[in-house]
């Protein structure tokens, strides 16, 4: 069997809902890839111990709250002191552009506005998830 | 190797990467496992079945932190289909279940069933020996119940918890074949919406003794968090029922002969996917279209001379 890729989609703080990252989750399982959704108002912490036990290839994080430049930068943190740095961080959702320099610098590999084709967003993990 | 030594050191990461090569057949998989193997047996294997949205990750959650309570290490295997049409899934057991966050005494995997029918994946049981080896005391095996999947889960788990909701009295009557045999637990969920009690008496005047355990029927709300301690209480009696009379071990058999002839059939059919054997095979296929031999005759054959994947 081939391998497949697996995402893990998190939302961290406290949206409520998120048609954004659904509509992204199922264009994933549209191209094979298996998408693992945690629970709501997770911890970076929380996000890198289940993407740890899931084994994912790449962590998609998605905010509409503002709470992004605190968080997700986060996330790439403790995914590194716990020995998980090859993981693969992106970004989508409401993101100014003034902070996608500020995210990427930090360790965010891409990030996805709310305008950007759904292929793209495919052929990015495809590519960049071993 | 090196990834087994992780694993049996604790290491969850280990244990995460692990499971993964199982599920995509990677080629240490069949090393490791045979490896681990001698570190498993010793975790109490529950699975939980039941119509979808009936409250199975929910109430797993709720028990979760009641045995954590009980200084218990719990770890779930929580399965769900893949789609037939582009092999993807999305996996959403996870969302019910965020409760315990980082706790280290907490494993949760999501597992999709990759092609396998029965609503269990080829790698679950595999997985469950994966954190049985890592030290997991109490294992939840989640399944959708459907078809096949509640008789593949209760001849694999320890124990089996059928979860059900409240239904008018007709509807207890239809409750699918099979579903009283296979349960060692019952357990009527939802119990805030009313209609509990009739449901759970109708249930409880189904069900018989088998072999001196006469299942019980809990009533639970996950919502609220009611029943969860008695919940808990009636897997721990189950598990003392098995170890004292002798069911253990005969479920442990049951187990071992289902894995045992999942793992022949496994290497059967390996051997005729390789590309020399499948020439092998398709030239037998012809003889029997042509009548130069026939079905069962040429299965012999061709077993006899089998040549087995290294
Ligand atoms: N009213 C009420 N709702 C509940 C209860 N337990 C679960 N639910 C709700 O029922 C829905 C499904 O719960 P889950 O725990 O996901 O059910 P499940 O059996 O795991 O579902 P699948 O994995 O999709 O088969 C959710 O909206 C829960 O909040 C309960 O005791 N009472
Ligand atoms: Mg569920």
């Amino acid at each position: 069997m081939a391998k497949k890729i697996r995402v893990l989609m998190a939302k961290p703080g406290l949206d409520g809902h998120d048609r954004g990252a659904k509509v992204v989750a199922r264009a994933l399982r549209d191209a094979g890839m298996e998408v693992i959704y945690t629970g709501l108002r997770q911890s970076p912490e929380d996000i890198v111990e289940a993407a740890i036990q899931e084994d994912v290839d790449a962590i998609g994080l998605s905010s509409l709250s503002g709470a992004h430049m605190a968080l997700f930068p986060e996330v790439v943190k403790v995914l590194k002191k716990r020995g998980a740095g090859d993981i693969l961080v992106v970004a989508g959702g409401i993101i100014p552009d003034d902070d996608i320099p500020k995210l990427k610098k930090a360790g965010i590999k891409a990030v996805f506005g709310p305008g950007t084709p759904l292929a793209d967003i495919v052929a990015f993990f495809r590519s960049s998830a071993k | 190797m090196k990834i087994v030594e992780q694993v049996l050191k604790g290491d969850k990461r280990a244990a995460g990467k692990l499971i993964s090569m199982i599920e995509d057949d990677d080629a240490g998989a069949t090393e490791a496992l045979a490896a681990i193997y001698p570190h498993t047996g010793k975790a109490h294997v529950v699975g939980f079945t039941g119509p979808p949205g009936v409250g199975k990750s929910s109430l797993i959650n709720r028990l979760i932190r009641e045995f954590r309570v009980r200084d218990r290490k719990v770890g779930v295997v929580a399965v769900d289909p893949t789609s037939p049409f582009t092999g993807g899934a999305v996996l959403g057991d996870r969302i019910r279940m965020s409760d315990t966050g980082t706790d280290p005494g907490v494993f949760i995997r999501s597992m999709a069933t990759r092609g396998h029918s029965g609503g269990l994946a080829l790698a679950t049981f595999d997985a469950v020996k994966v954190l049985d080896a890592l030290g997991i005391d109490l294992i939840f095996v989640e399944t959708v119940g459907a078809g096949q999947s509640e008789i593949d889960i209760a001849s694999r788990a320890h124990t089996t918890v059928v979860v059900q909701m409240p239904q008018s009295g007709d509807a207890v009557q239809a409750l699918k074949a099979g579903i009283l045999e296979i349960g060692d637990i019952y357990v009527v969920n939802k119990t805030d919406l009313g209609g509990a009690d009739s449901m759970a008496s109708n249930l409880d005047f189904m069900l018989e003794e088998r072999q001196g355990w006469r299942p019980p029927v809990v009533q639970t709300s996950a919502l609220e968090g009611k029943g969860i301690k008695e919940l808990a209480d009636a897997i721990n009696k189950h598990y003392r029922y098995l170890k004292g009379g002798g069911g253990w071990r005969r479920r442990e058999s049951d187990r071992a002969r289902k894995e045992l002839y999942e793992s022949m059939k496994r290497l059967l059919a390996e051997a005729y996917s390789d590309e020399t054997e499948g020439v092998a095979f398709e030239e037998v296929v012809g003889a029997i279209v042509v009548r130069k031999t026939d079905p069962r005759s040429a299965a012999k054959t061709l077993l006899r001379d089998l040549k087995l994947p290294k």
